[in-house]
């Protein structure tokens, strides 16, 4: 056997430090790949809101189950006639009644174009914004009733950026989004389609918008709860 | 052969004990190991060229881990990936060394009559 050079116990020696960076770092790499976010809140989290989301759906129907035992409760009493008539006219005001009538169903959908290198994607997405405009137009041209993707806009009602999606009433809303509006055909459709107005912009980003004027379209009741905790009405006479 | 059983006990050392960095430190980990390829293939060239000097090899090692560090760290705090400058550095002379131990390698492998034999000089 050949004698052992100098050199090469000092190369086995780096060659060591090697075998151990190499190891470790693989090690790390894996962990990076198999946990891309290790965070444990994240899980906490995302589990919150799962049972949170639960816990909703539960309520939403014991609130729908109390409204209709409310319904019935003031049922046959003439005494109360007019008090119902006033009641129902209320909840038509509020939203808590599906309505039906001529208005107009308009469909929005993220843009099919590619953004080009050194522009924002975000450009071609149907932002928290647009709807936003697209309501707004819609009630300042005499829409009564608006509902987005089956949420229907009250007076609580949010309209919000979350992430990808879009929080309408507290529920995630994605594309493409449907607003759907009570009132007169031809104003609502004449509003949106003002020269430079909403749709304008939107089409312009590519924004896939698609309007249609309906004989008749049904909006739905809002389906949450309605808890005031810190507003509390100020009865007339009542003020000091 | 050592360099090779050496490399292995390396990895034994490194599986046998749960050595992990955190991930943070990833760029500087490839750097780190970078640094540390360019030492062993430099080390084996000037082996095989008999010119090794361990003082070089060890100051060049250790000083090229540490300049490959800081400037991972400067580049880190100033936003600019910096440790590519290391790597792409790091990766030529990686090639330039390996290109050399295989002609040599290759010139032992064919004989002493082309070559004159460094063993018979050694």
């Amino acid at each position: 056997m050949r004698r052992v050079r100098e050199f090469e116990v000092y190369v086995a020696g780096v060659c060591v430090v090697l075998g151990v960076l190499l190891v470790a770092q693989f090690r790390t790499q894996e962990y990076i790949g198999r946990a891309q976010l290790p965070s444990r809140r994240l899980e906490d989290l995302s589990d919150m809101l799962r049972r949170s989301d639960a816990e909703r759906g539960l309520l939403e129907k014991e609130v729908n189950a109390l409204r209709k035992q409310l319904a019935t409760v003031g049922e046959g009493e003439r005494a109360t006639e007019a008090l119902r008539a006033e009641l129902a006219k209320a909840r038509m005001a509020a939203g808590l009644v599906e309505v039906e009538g001529p208005g107009l169903v308009v469909e929005l959908d993220d843009s099919k174009r590619q953004a080009a290198p050194g522009e924002s994607p975000e450009l071609f997405l149907v932002h928290d914004e647009d709807i936003l405009k697209i309501v707004n137009e819609l009630f300042a041209a005499g829409a009564e009733a608006i509902s987005i993707n089956g949420q229907r806009v009250i007076t609580t009602t949010e309209v919000r950026c979350a992430g990808p999606v879009i929080s309408v009433n507290n529920v995630r809303v994605g594309p493409p989004y449907q607003v759907v509006a009570i009132g007169e055909p031809n104003t609502l459709d004449a509003a949106l389609h003002m020269r430079d107005g909403i749709l304008d912009t939107l089409r312009a980003w590519g924004i896939e918008a698609k309007v249609q004027k309906m004989t008749s379209v049904r909006v739905p009741t809002y389906k949450g709860s309605l808890y005031f905790q810190y507003a509390k009405s100020v009865a007339e006479g009542a003020g000091k | 052969m050592l360099p090779v059983l050496g490399l292995l006990l390396g990895i034994a050392i490194a599986l046998l004990t749960p050595v992990r960095f955190p991930a943070v430190y990833s760029d500087y980990m490839a750097v780190g190991i970078l640094a540390a390829l360019d030492s062993v293939c430099g080390g084996f060239r000037a082996g095989l060229e008999d010119r090794f000097d361990r003082v070089v090899f060890i100051s060049g090692f250790i000083t090229n881990m540490a300049l490959a560090a800081c400037l991972t760290l400067v580049g880190d705090k100033l936003g600019v990936d910096l440790f590519l400058g290391a790597t792409v550095a790091f990766s030529i002379r990686i090639f330039t060394n390996v290109g050399m131990i295989r002609r040599y390698l290759l010139q032992r492998m064919s004989g002493p009559s082309r070559t004159g034999s460094r063993d018979a000089r050694a």
